[in-house]
C-alpha cells in the first residue's frame, strides 16, 4: 500500500513539473521584447529561456558579432522586471564581457559596440527566479 | 517481418515435403526454372541500358537521384549542430555595413529572381533560398522595393517548393513592401520568417537543408561585399570585413562536415569551401583583450570594449578569397 501511495506520488509531482514546463510561454515574452529595442537598432534574432521550473540553471546561445557593430541584447519578462533572470555576455574565450547584474542593480540590457569580430556567448542564469521563463531578443546597429 | 517469418518457414517446409516424397528431381527443375528467369530477366535489363546507351543522364537527372537518395543523420546530435547555425550572423549586417559606407545600390550584384525555374532539386533550392534571402535583405536596406517584391516572389516559390511556404505570409510583407516607411516592419518579418524556417527545419531534422539555406545566404554576402570592394579597392573596411568572415568559414565548413559523408552534394560543395577555407587561413587575426569599463544609460549597461584585433593581410589575400567566391557562387547559381 505504501508503495503504491509513494508511486501515485511520484506521478502526481512528475505531472505537476511537466504542466510547469508547459507554461513557459517564451514566444510571449519575446514578441513583447522586439518593440523594446532601442531605436535604431535592427532586431536578429529571438532566444527562448526556458529554465524548466528550475530544473536548469544555465541557457546558453552564441552569435557572432561583428566588429565596428553595436550589439543590444535585451531580456523580458512580466512587466519591466527580469525576474531574477541574468544576462552575462563572454567573449570566444570565455572572458566576461559584461553582465547585467551590476553593482548591486539587475538590469535588463546590455549595449555592446563591439571591436573583435568573433564567437560570444550570451548566458542566461537565475537568481531567485520565480518562474525561470523568459524571451530575450539581440538586435544591432551600425 | 512476421509475413517474411512465415513465408521462410513454409518454404522449408515445401522444400522437406519435395524430399520426403523424392521429388528431388522436380525441385532441381523448378530451380532451374527460377534461374533461368533471374538471367533471362537480367538479360531484359542489360538490353534496355545497351538500348539506351546513346542518352547520358543528364546534370540535372544526376542530381535529382543524388538528391532522392535518403540522407543519413550526422552522428553528431542535433542540438550541437543548431548551436553552430545559430551562431551564423544575418547577411542583413554586411548589406548594412555597405549601405552605412556610402556605396551606391547596385541591382547587378544579385543573382536574377527569374532564375528559379533552374533550381529543381532540394539541395539547389535550399541555396538559392539562401542567395535569395541576402539578395532581399540588400533590396530592402537600400529601400528598393519593387525589386524586393520580385525577390520575395522567387522566395516565396522556392519556400513552397521545399514545404516550408507557410513562413511566409506574402500578402503581410509585399503590403509592407509597397512603402519605405516601413522598412523596420519588413525587416523584422522577413529575418522572422528565416529564423523560423532554420528552427523548424532543425527541429523536423532536416539541418542539411538548414546548413545549404545558411551557406547560401553567407556566401552571397560575401559575393556582395566582394564586388563592391573591387570596385572601392581603397576602401579597407570592405577589405577587413571581407577578412573577418575568416570565422563564419570555419563554422560553415564545419557544419558542412557533419553531412558530406553521407551526403554527395554536401560534399561537392564542402570540398570548394574548404579550398575557399585555405585561403583564408593565409590571414591572422591577433587579438588583444583588455578589461571592459562600463555605464549605465537609460537603465541599459554600455559596455565599452577596450579589446583590440590586427588583420594581418594583403591584397593578394583578398584577390585569392574574391576569386574562389566568385567561382563557388557561380556555381550554386547556374
Amino acid at each position: 500500500m505504501k508503495k503504491l501511495i509513494f508511486a501515485l506520488g511520484i506521478i502526481f509531482i512528475s505531472a505537476s513539473v511537466q504542466q510547469s514546463y508547459a507554461q513557459c510561454d517564451t514566444e510571449k515574452h519575446v514578441e513583447a521584447c522586439i518593440p523594446k529595442l532601442q531605436s535604431g537598432f535592427t532586431f536578429l534574432k529571438s532566444y527562448n529561456i526556458d529554465g524548466q521550473g528550475g530544473a536548469k540553471d544555465k541557457v546558453e546561445y552564441s552569435y557572432v558579432f561583428t566588429k565596428g557593430a553595436t550589439y543590444q541584447v535585451m531580456i523580458c519578462n512580466e512587466g519591466s522586471g527580469t525576474d531574477g533572470i541574468i544576462l552575462t555576455l563572454y567573449d570566444s574565450n570565455r572572458n566576461k564581457v559584461a553582465s547585467t547584474k551590476y553593482e548591486g542593480s539587475t538590469l535588463s540590457s546590455i549595449a555592446f559596440p563591439c571591436q573583435v569580430t568573433g564567437i560570444y556567448y550570451i548566458t542566461y542564469t537565475f537568481e531567485g527566479s520565480s518562474n525561470y521563463c523568459g524571451g530575450s531578443v539581440l538586435g544591432f546597429k551600425r | 517481418m512476421v509475413s517474411i517469418k512465415l513465408k521462410l518457414k513454409k518454404i522449408s517446409i515445401l522444400k522437406r515435403e519435395f524430399v520426403l516424397t523424392k521429388g528431388i528431381s522436380i525441385f532441381v527443375m523448378i530451380k532451374n526454372i527460377f534461374m533461368k528467369n533471374i538471367l533471362l530477366g537480367l538479360l531484359i535489363i542489360i538490353t534496355a541500358l545497351a538500348c539506351d546507351s546513346k542518352k547520358k543522364p543528364s546534370a540535372d537527372e544526376i542530381s535529382s537521384v543524388l538528391d532522392s537518395v535518403k540522407i543519413e543523420e550526422p552522428s553528431i546530435s542535433e542540438d550541437v549542430i543548431s548551436d553552430i547555425i545559430q551562431q551564423i550572423p544575418s547577411p542583413l549586417e554586411i548589406s548594412t555595413l555597405l549601405k552605412e559606407s556610402d556605396t551606391k545600390y547596385d541591382k547587378s550584384y544579385l543573382n536574377d529572381p527569374e532564375k528559379i525555374s533552374d533550381y529543381n532539386s532540394n539541395y539547389k533550392k535550399a541555396l538559392a533560398l539562401g542567395v535569395y534571402g541576402t539578395d532581399l535583405g540588400y533590396t530592402n536596406i537600400y529601400e528598393q522595393n519593387q525589386d524586393a517584391l520580385f525577390y520575395l516572389n522567387s522566395i516565396k516559390s522556392l519556400a513552397d517548393d521545399l514545404s516550408i511556404g507557410q513562413f511566409f505570409d506574402i500578402g503581410t510583407i509585399k503590403r509592407l513592401a509597397t512603402n519605405s516607411k516601413n522598412l523596420d516592419s519588413l525587416l523584422l518579418i522577413t529575418t522572422k520568417n528565416f529564423n523560423n524556417i532554420n528552427n523548424y527545419l532543425q527541429e523536423q531534422k532536416r539541418s542539411n537543408l538548414s546548413i545549404l539555406l545558411l551557406s547560401g545566404g553567407w556566401l552571397e554576402a560575401l559575393y556582395i561585399v566582394s564586388r563592391v570592394s573591387e570596385k572601392n579597392p581603397d576602401n579597407e573596411q570592405l577589405k577587413e570585413t571581407i577578412a573577418e568572415q575568416k570565422v563564419i568559414m570555419d563554422n560553415v565548413v564545419l557544419l558542412m562536415s557533419f553531412y558530406k559523408d553521407n551526403d554527395p552534394n554536401i560534399k561537392q560543395l564542402s570540398n570548394k569551401f574548404t579550398k575557399l577555407q585555405e585561403e583564408f587561413n593565409k590571414i591572422e587575426i591577433k587579438t588583444v583583450y583588455r578589461e571592459p569599463t562600463y555605464e549605465v544609460v537609460d537603465g541599459m549597461l554600455v559596455v565599452k570594449d577596450n579589446s583590440t584585433s590586427e588583420i594581418i593581410m594583403n591584397d593578394e589575400n583578398i584577390e585569392a578569397i574574391r576569386n574562389q567566391v566568385y567561382a563557388i557562387r557561380e556555381n550554386i547559381i547556374n
